[in-house]
């Protein structure tokens, strides 16, 4: 239990003290995701006998927040701890010198401890809390540098594009909760028939958002604006996984109707994505299609029934993509830029570093005896021997196919070329990119004891597929080494370059009427604050007028009254002219009416 | 209707009205304080016409009479001693010239 | 009752000349010799209405007074002669009209209201004297007492203001 907690406290506190402090980033960040690392490992370790560790936490009425450590979720938590722990190193030697290095890795570690919260969840509360921490915090890394042109309005497209999608995920978790009548993962997903049916698709929205499945495949490129440590944590092995991750949990519950659109979305998005990164001018933006195009293959592989397949294939395509997007930020430290013009020619400049992105590159396009040529064929076994195999099976074959041929287009791109000048060696990024890119290699040994360790089986593939993986590997290597894209792409090259937009795009179709909703309710606020304001300033156009009337009716009776009794007064002064005749005539007069008073008596006693 | 009395309060009515134009319209001290001679003088007409003619055997009017006489003698004493005294300090009795009391 | 009317509008008419003569004339002398005559002819009237006593006693005292009255013109008036013929008069009209409106309030208050029958019997004069005197010593003790009293701090205040600034004078 305290490793269970002390993988998501250690890099959150981190996180937290270094938002604080605003001091040695470095030295902060490294301990909080290395303790997390090994508190995930410990943690794996201690659930190898196959009991689950949990923690409840109080949280909704009848709905507490569970974090649980099965199996399945100690291999994901151990996977984002050690993504992230080599992405931090390298971060560590890339953000070298940036003034803004306590955000950056404050953040950053906010995010490795959301990313196990979402992992370790045990109730569908803590995961929706975990999917919007991811969220927000992807929105911050990718427009770290808002300062520049263009970052944050990518970081906007991002957040409203996955935030879109994320209501198909709320909508989902109401279906299964209100259903099942509780927020546990593992009871709700005992529900079957057409609730199931209905909690799949819409869950498969929400992990369409979250893994860039098409249609919603362009936030993916456009967050490469961000500093290139967040697209290897983020943008490849972790937030993008989130979407797989959840198809992989709830497989069990899905029924045959949402596998088949899980498989079917996944198999378009392969091949459109991949099209797309084969046209691509960008290495960044390549590798980010080109994660778009792995994450189909796994969601090929849940919707052809081998949920384990797409796991084996997440942890391989983890370790790969990591490495490539680290090798792609050192290219892109040397030579200022990503475009692949620019970048023609670095990989010899830096062969160690080359080497290593080349052993990325070749797992990546499913070569033996490395990790993804094991998830690739148990992909393709799934998917030939599905319900579904003639749709699958020949979209997951030019997934397959375009994996290799972008992928050797990059090589080709990045040997081929003039070196450039001599630059200095980079250890902290080697570092970090090596751990992976061996990860990447001796990973594939390893899946058997993961299969053990999981109790699940996987079958055997005979000879046949092994042999179309092979052949679809290397045939695409050969075609994306040696013929341009230009060719290779035909009619297709504007619309792939083009991200294959219809009717606009997700820009026209989501974008801009929310970013235009947004504006018409600033708007609407601004006219409320208007109205308040003229209200206000009514009364006090009351209270003035009052004050005025105060002052101008009020104050004038008053005061012309005082004025009047002395003007009066000194009329009345007049009476007293010391005249002892005009004396004498009032005392007369006041006599006479005085008689003529009481003589008139009888008039009114 | 008794002619005696009506004549006789018409002759204090005479004298009276003389003393009051003559108190009000002089401006000599002395020449007031005459007119109001002339006034107490119609009262005592009046009193001594009303006791006569109606009650002749009240002797309380006649003492109305020498009361009223006693005060007039008294009343001019004093106002002689007044206007002894302003001519000492002012030099003259005009009333046209006393203004002190003022307001 | 006719020889008492006749009387009494000789010496009345005499006492109303008279007193408009006082404030007609210019010459202060002439002045309080026409209030004295004035006087005199209301003392006349007195007796005429069978108050004897009042009657000479108007008579004497306003003698006296109208005398000392005279002499105090002679000293303070500007002009005693009345040679120089100054109006000394102010506030005329006020006092003319002042004077009319008494007149003619008195005039109606008299001839209005019904006096009642005349009263006959007269006590005579002997008679009368006696019950004054009677009258004076009894019911009317206390007022003239008081009336007394009076005039002592009258005589007092009058002697006091005649008198004083002369002493700081001789200072």
């Amino acid at each position: 239990m305290t490793m269970l907690a002390l993988t998501l406290l250690s890099p959150l506190l981190a996180g937290l003290a270094l938002l604080a402090l605003r001091r040695a980033p470095e030295m902060i960040a490294l301990a909080g995701i290395g303790l997390g690392f090994v508190a995930a490992l410990a943690q794996l370790a201690g659930i190898a006998g196959g009991e689950t560790v949990q923690i409840i936490l109080p949280g909704l009425p009848q709905m507490p927040l569970r974090l649980i450590a099965t199996p399945l979720t100690a291999v994901f938590s151990i996977l984002v701890a050690t993504v992230a722990a080599s992405v931090v190193l390298y971060a560590v030697g890339y953000m070298r010198g940036d003034a803004e290095r306590p955000r950056f890795f404050g953040t950053l570690l906010l995010f490795v401890a959301a990313m196990q919260a979402l992992v370790l969840a045990g109730d569908w509360i803590t995961v929706l809390a975990a999917w919007e921490l991811i969220g927000f915090a992807s929105y911050l890394l990718i427009g770290f540098w808002h300062g520049r042109a263009g970052v944050a309005s990518a970081a906007t497209r991002a957040f409203v594009y996955t935030r879109s999608a994320d209501l198909g995920l709320y909508v989902g978790i109401f279906v299964l909760i209100g259903w099942a009548g509780t927020s546990e993962i593992s009871a709700t997903l005992a529900i079957s028939g057409t609730p199931a049916l209905v909690a799949g698709l819409l869950l498969l929205i929400g992990a369409m958002g979250k893994s860039a499945q098409v249609p919603m495949q362009d936030w993916l490129q456009r967050a490469m604006a961000g500093p290139t440590p967040v697209s290897a944590l983020l943008h490849s092995a972790t937030l993008v996984a989130a979407g797989a991750i959840l198809l992989i949990r709830a497989a069990p519950m899905l029924p045959g109707g949402a596998l088949l659109a899980v498989g079917l979305v996944g198999g378009v998005t392969a091949v459109i994505t991949g099209l797309i990164a084969l046209g691509e001018r960008d290495l960044k933006r390549l590798l980010a299609a080109s994660t778009a195009s792995q994450y189909g293959l796994m969601l090929v592989a849940i919707g052809a029934g081998a949920p384990i397949a797409a796991l084996l294939h997440l942890i391989a395509h983890a370790a790969i993509k990591s490495a490539l997007f680290l090798g792609a930020g050192v290219f892109q430290h040397d030579r200022n830029g990503t475009g692949l013009e620019i970048l023609a020619g670095a990989g010899r400049a830096r062969p160690g570093i080359f080497a290593g992105f080349a052993i990325a590159a070749l797992a990546l396009a499913g070569l033996p005896p490395m990790a993804a040529f094991f998830s690739k064929d148990a992909i393709l076994a799934a998917a030939l021997g599905s319900d579904a195999a003639p749709w699958l099976l020949p979209l997951a074959l030019a997934g397959s196919v375009l994996t290799g041929a972008y992928m050797g287009r990059a090589l080709n791109v990045l040997w081929a070329g003039a070196p450039g000048t001599a630059t200095a060696p980079v250890p902290l990024l080697a570092a970090g990119m090596g751990v992976l890119v061996g990860l990447a290699a001796v990973l594939g040994f390893g899946f058997g004891a993961l299969e053990e360790f999981l109790s699940v089986e996987v079958e055997k593939p005979g000879w046949i597929v092994p042999a179309m993986g092979l052949a679809v590997g290397l045939g695409g290597l050969a075609l994306g080494w040696f013929v341009a894209p230009a060719r290779l792409l035909g009619p297709l090259l504007a619309p792939s370059q083009n991200g294959f937009a219809i009717a606009g795009g997700m820009d026209a179709l989501i974008l801009r009427p929310s970013l235009a909703i947004a504006a018409a309710c600033e708007r609407l606020e601004r006219a409320l604050f208007d109205a308040v304001m003229a209200v206000g300033r009514i009364n006090l156009s009351f209270g003035r007028a009052a004050r005025s009337a105060d002052t101008d009716a009020i104050d004038w009776a008053i005061f012309g009254f005082v004025r009047r009794t002395f003007a009066l007064g000194d009329r009345a002064r007049r009476l007293q002219s010391g005249f002892i005749h005009r004396e004498l005539a009032l005392t007369v007069i006041g006599i006479a009416l005085i008689a003529a008073a009481l003589l008139a008596a009888p008039l009114y006693s | 209707m008794i002619l005696e009395l009506m004549i006789a309060l018409t002759i204090g009515a005479g004298l009276f009205a003389v003393g009051l134009y003559g108190a009000l319209s002089q401006t000599n001290l002395v020449m007031i304080i005459m007119g109001v001679e002339l006034i107490l003088a119609a009262a005592l007409v009046n009193l001594v016409a009303f006791w006569r003619y109606l009650h002749p055997d009240e002797p309380a009017g006649q003492m109305f009479v020498l009361i009223i006489m006693a005060v007039m003698a008294v009343e001019m004493a004093v106002g002689f001693a007044i206007a002894i005294s302003r001519f000492r300090s002012r030099g003259s009795v005009e009333m046209e010239e006393a203004r002190e009391l003022k307001g | 009752m006719s020889v008492q009317v006749i009387f009494l509008v000789f010496f009345g008419a005499a006492a109303v000349w008279f007193g408009i003569v006082v404030f007609r004339t210019h010459s202060m002398v002439r002045s309080a010799l026409a209030l004295l005559f004035s006087q005199t002819a209301i003392g006349a009237m007195f007796l005429v209405m069978q108050a004897e006593f009042l009657g000479v006693l108007q008579i004497m005292m306003m003698a006296t007074e109208m005398s000392v009255m005279a002499i105090f013109m002679v000293m303070f008036m500007m002009d005693p002669g009345g040679m120089g013929a100054m109006d000394m008069t102010h506030q005329k009209r006020l006092s003319l009209w002042a004077g009319g409106i008494g007149l003619v309030a008195a005039v109606l208050l008299v001839w209005l209201p019904d006096w009642g029958p005349i009263a006959l019997a007269v006590p005579s004069a002997q008679q009368q004297a006696e019950d004054l005197g009677r009258e004076l010593l009894g019911r009317s003790m206390f007022i003239f007492q008081s009336a007394a009293l009076t005039i002592l701090t009258a005589m007092v205040a009058a002697t006091m203001v005649a008198i004083v600034p002369n002493a700081e004078q001789r200072k």
